[in-house]
């Protein structure tokens, strides 16, 4: 799979719909057929995942949150929406 | 809570379009009168608080209720993923729209082969030709689309065929899915049941195709499990994950216990769903593993296959609490094994077409 592209904006996939669970009042990512439970990095990512916001963005936003240099954060972003984008979750736009 | 459901299969209507040999709906249908719109939006906010997140839209045909789009708005309301399972006969551009507005989420079609004649012959009536243009639309208005391919003697030779279709059509997920032998299926076992040679070239076919397609088409392969050493995990175990609730309203801890004889379904007409799953006979008849007859009582799998499927143990050896015969550990397992060599010397004849109630 090709490097993702720092300027492109991701966006969950047709079909995938992030909520809360009634039960546990985690997030989840619903999907056809699909659960993922998600932590609070994966959930803050597809919050984001909106086709309007890039990836750098994405990753300036955790920073801001985490209180964190991006840097710090950039590779596991980068490896959780590389995850997202091998099961079809998300979408480039 | 010990358990909560994920899934709830509702199955709207025993109507269909279709005759497929193969379907699993009960052969003899129960008699009663069909949830309306109301009490089925109940159903939906039950499960959601019940911890259900995913919703089956199924039947029978569930587009023949003409109050679909509304039952769609009810499950997005009560917070639920809807996936419309369809034979898609009577799915046009206009309906689409409607059901994707009302809050659909997904949509999975059925085919009976890759091409017309067969396909049509299977499902005992023009369908095949209207459900690619069905089928086309789905992308189109932005809904991912699942195809799902039931295989048996009769087309089980065409999957490299049958996998394309669903490449073209632009598939996210293709379930290809052996016959399970309940109701009509288990009717017309000797005519569909493929033998062990096509069983074992569409494994191959399948397991290629899934990692060729790997990233594009997520491929399903359901392996029949007659011709398994050990039996499938059904549904994850009794009472587990999954609940069906039927057209008249009965609720069924899997869509083809009715099979089961003696064992009593309560409605969603005269309790609340939460004691139906959690305190009623039927789901509580096979839940867990003290129910289970030796060998599977002090097996190292009993948490893992759960003993097998109920509903088989029952249409075969007359007893629900038997090991599934397809265990090779089964006291019973000979029949198994003389249903396949039947099957595997017969030629087969005529089925018997699903008919409506």
């Amino acid at each position: 799979m090709p490097p993702i592209d720092p300027n492109s904006r991701p966006a969950r996939a047709p079909g995938v719909r992030l909520q809360l669970d009634k039960v546990s009042g985690e997030p989840v990512l619903l999907f056809p057929e699909g659960v993922l439970e998600l932590n609070d990095t994966a959930h803050a990512i597809l919050n984001l995942c909106n086709g309007a916001t890039t990836v750098n963005e994405i990753v300036a936003a955790l920073a801001q949150e985490y209180e964190v240099e991006p840097e710090v954060l950039r590779a596991d972003a980068l490896e959780c929406l590389g995850d997202l984008l091998k099961q079809r979750l998300i979408v480039f736009q | 809570m010990k358990h909560r459901p994920y899934a709830l299969l509702a199955e709207l209507t025993y109507q269909c379009p279709l005759h497929c040999p193969y379907c699993s709906n009960p052969a003899q249908y129960p008699a009663g009168q069909e949830l309306s719109t109301a009490e089925w939006a109940r159903v939906f906010h039950e499960a959601a608080e019940l911890g259900v997140l995913h919703l089956g839209l199924s039947g029978g045909e569930p587009l023949a209720r003409r109050d679909l789009a509304e039952l769609v708005a009810a499950a997005r309301e009560a917070g639920l993923y809807s996936n419309l399972i369809t034979s898609s006969l009577g799915l046009d551009r206009k309906r689409l729209i409607g059901l994707r507005e009302a809050g659909l989420d997904s949509i999975q079609i059925s085919f009976q082969a890759d091409e017309a004649e067969l396909g049509d012959a299977i499902a005992g009536t023009r369908a095949h030709v209207r459900k690619l243009e069905a089928a086309r639309l789905v992308p189109e208005c932005g809904l991912p689309l699942t195809l799902n391919v039931v295989l048996h003697r009769g087309n089980i030779d065409r999957l490299a065929q049958i996998i394309a279709l669903a490449e073209s059509l632009g598939a996210v997920r293709l379930e290809l899915a052996n016959t399970q032998y309940y109701g009509w299926g288990h009717l017309n076992r000797a005519q569909l049941l493929p033998t062990r040679a096509q069983v074992e070239e569409a494994g191959r076919i399948a397991a290629e195709a899934k990692a060729r397609l790997a990233g594009k088409t997520d491929v399903i392969y359901v392996l029949p499990d007659l011709y398994e050493a050990r039996p499938k995990p059904c549904m994850q175990g009794w009472g587990q994950r999954y609940l069906t609730v039927n057209p008249i309203g009965n609720v069924l801890p899997c869509p083809n216990a009715t099979s089961i004889p003696r064992l009593l379904f309560d409605s969603v007409r005269e309790h609340p769903l939460t004691w139906i799953w959690n305190d009623s006979p039927a789901f509580n008849a096979f839940r867990g593993t003290a129910w289970m007859p030796l060998p599977c009582r002090e097996c190292p799998q009993r948490e893992i296959d759960f003993g097998g499927c109920r509903c088989q143990a029952a249409l075969l050896t007359g007893d629900a609490r038997a090991t599934d015969p397809v265990c090779e550990l089964a006291p019973q397992r000979h029949l198994v094994d003389e249903i396949l060599a039947s099957v595997n010397a017969a030629a087969p004849g005529a089925w018997a077409p699903r008919q409506n109630p």
